[in-house]
């Protein structure tokens, strides 16, 4: 197998402005450095930027965005909407559909004819086609174009989706595969009965100076507060940490709020209102400097395959609360010792009792936290397996 | 080409699972006290979808938390006034009209709570019933399942 040195990236979207997900940054973040490595890379993408609606909204064709070389292309806008969504509810419900069904469902799904047969036709100038996530049509039509020269960055959640047939195909047929972490690598493995294959390759994540007190003292925040930062949707996990903190400061009495980033609808309670900071999208400084000033950094989803934002606050030395079901950001707890792990309400409240009257405590999670990400995700370290994956073929 | 470093990294200082561990038996301790039969936690779980639907031991949690903030407190209670002018004048104030209300209120809120009990045990007895049924049909499946692999 040749060295990786023309490599295309393939993602559904394209992380940039108000464009945020965990998959499209990692993906960009790769390819930036493959490119940086001296490496020929090309970034294609469609041009939608809204998950919900995938409505063509960038302009189709080729930029330059920064060290890359983007493609845009239209999403296809025949799609039967209907058929996908049916299908899509059944398969959400467990309810086992058929080949035809899984065929029909992926078929629909968001797809790029245009950018299909851009690879078809360019295939032969890339010795490695890089995708994820691993649910989406294009990506999955995009598999099939060189198998053997595609290395799939699946992102996988074990979410009833990741049981269909064709995924299992698509895991089998493609060259190699790249986890972010050991237990997404060992859920593919069962799921697929693959025999030991794929690389863990993961995320840098670039440390940045902080100070606890900057973003209370700039915004006027005159209580302690908590902290989630990202997409807000009932799959993130985010209406269950708005009615936990609910319950909290009733119980407890604590005046402890609520500090969010993002994107997306909060929903509190009137009476929890004024206990909710929104400040929705804010720059890198400013998320980490909010991080840093945290009591503590929330995340309920159990349908994470890395958690960037998790990795983002233990750099900031700030302690994480995760869902005790999310078995990818509970086990990025217990490798770190920099978070702690909650079943249901009562388990919440204690652990938050305990951060909150504890700061020896809160400081010892914090550091072994960032300890954890500077050892384990630096570029340095991350570069070293993300090379030798792309020159073996991940396989 | 696995970095091994992925498997051996562990953070010295802090044992997140024994700390856990610790946070699971106190809170265990307190359930067993009460500590945690609050409708307001009731509510609250309401989105924990997960525990719903996996965790079986949750709906009998669940059962408990609404058990427990099902009875109403119908009785007399103290009645005080924060503000120190007129207090007094007030308190009596507020007495009377409490005198004047508990007759009609004490009538309707006993009836909720007959209701309220009436509910929770009501659905204690389908959850009970439920569960049996399930686990009388697993042994069934199980049994079922031996057999074809005797074949």
């Amino acid at each position: 197998m040749p060295a990786a040195r023309r490599i295309a990236f393939i993602c559904p979207r394209f992380a940039e402005q108000g464009t945020v997900g965990g998959a499209e940054t990692l993906l960009k973040a790769l390819a930036e450095r493959a490119a940086a490595d001296g490496r020929e890379v090309e970034f294609l993408t469609t041009c939608a930027t809204n998950h919900f609606t995938w409505e063509n909204t960038v302009p189709a064709g080729t930029r330059s965005i920064g060290a890359l070389k983007v493609s845009f292309f239209p999403v296809d806008d025949d799609r039967d909407v209907t058929t996908f969504l049916t299908v899509q509810g059944r398969i959400d419900k467990g309810v086992k559909v058929s080949r035809a069904d899984e065929e029909a469902w992926i078929a629909n799904s968001v797809n790029s004819r245009a950018l299909i047969a851009y690879l078809r036709e360019h295939i032969g100038r890339f010795d490695r086609v890089v995708m994820g996530p691993y649910l989406f049509g294009v990506v999955y039509a995009a598999s099939q174009v060189a198998p053997e020269k595609t290395v799939l960055v699946p992102c996988l959640h074990d979410e009833p989706f990741a049981y269909l047939s064709i995924i299992h195909d698509m895991f089998h047929r493609v060259g190699g595969l790249m986890f972010n972490l050991e237990p997404e690598k060992d859920l593919a493995l069962r799921l697929y009965d693959l025999p030991e294959r794929g690389t863990v390759v993961g995320m840098g994540i670039p440390d940045a100076p902080t100070d606890p007190n900057a973003f209370a003292r700039k915004h006027r925040l005159p209580n302690p507060y908590v902290i989630y930062c990202g997409r807000r949707e009932v799959l993130k996990g985010t209406p269950i940490l708005v009615a936990y903190l609910h319950a909290f400061r009733e119980r407890t009495g604590r005046a402890l709020d609520f500090v969010f980033t993002g994107s997306g609808p909060i929903d509190p309670p009137d009476e929890l209102r004024p206990a909710i900071r929104d400040f929705g999208f804010v720059d890198e400084s400013d998320k980490r400097q909010a991080m840093a000033g945290a009591v503590a950094f929330l995340h309920a989803s159990v349908n994470e395959s890395f958690g960037i934002v998790l990795l983002e606050a233990w750099l900031s030395r700030t302690p994480a609360l995760v869902h005790a079901n999310g078995v990818v950001l509970r086990d990025q707890c217990r490798r770190s010792g920099g978070g702690l792990w909650f079943r249901h309400y009562p388990d919440f409240e204690e652990c938050l009792l305990r951060l909150l009257d504890d700061p020896s405590l809160r400081q010892r999670l914090g550091e072994s936290g960032r300890r954890y990400v500077l050892d384990r995700y630096n570029w340095t370290a991350v570069d070293r397996r993300l090379f030798a994956a792309l020159d073996g073929g991940a396989a | 080409m696995n970095d091994p470093s992925v498997l051996t990294i562990h953070a010295p200082g802090v044992d997140t699972e024994a700390l856990v561990r610790d946070i699971q038996d106190t809170v265990a301790r307190k359930q067993q006290q009460g500590v945690y039969a609050d409708a307001r936690i009731a509510r609250a779980e309401r989105s924990n979808l997960v525990n719903l639907r996996d965790d079986e031991s949750f709906t009998g949690f669940y059962l408990t938390a609404l058990r427990e903030a099902s009875a109403i407190d119908i009785n007399d209670f103290e009645i005080r006034e924060r503000r120190a002018r007129f207090a007094p004048l007030l308190v009596k104030l507020k007495k009377s009209i409490w005198n004047l209300l508990k007759f009609y209120t004490y009538r309707l809120w006993s009836q909720q709570n007959l209701v309220n009990g009436l509910f929770v045990t009501g659905m204690e007895s389908i959850n009970e019933q439920l569960t049996s049924r399930i686990k009388t049909l697993e042994a069934r499946v199980a049994e079922l399942e031996k057999k074809l692999d005797g074949r």
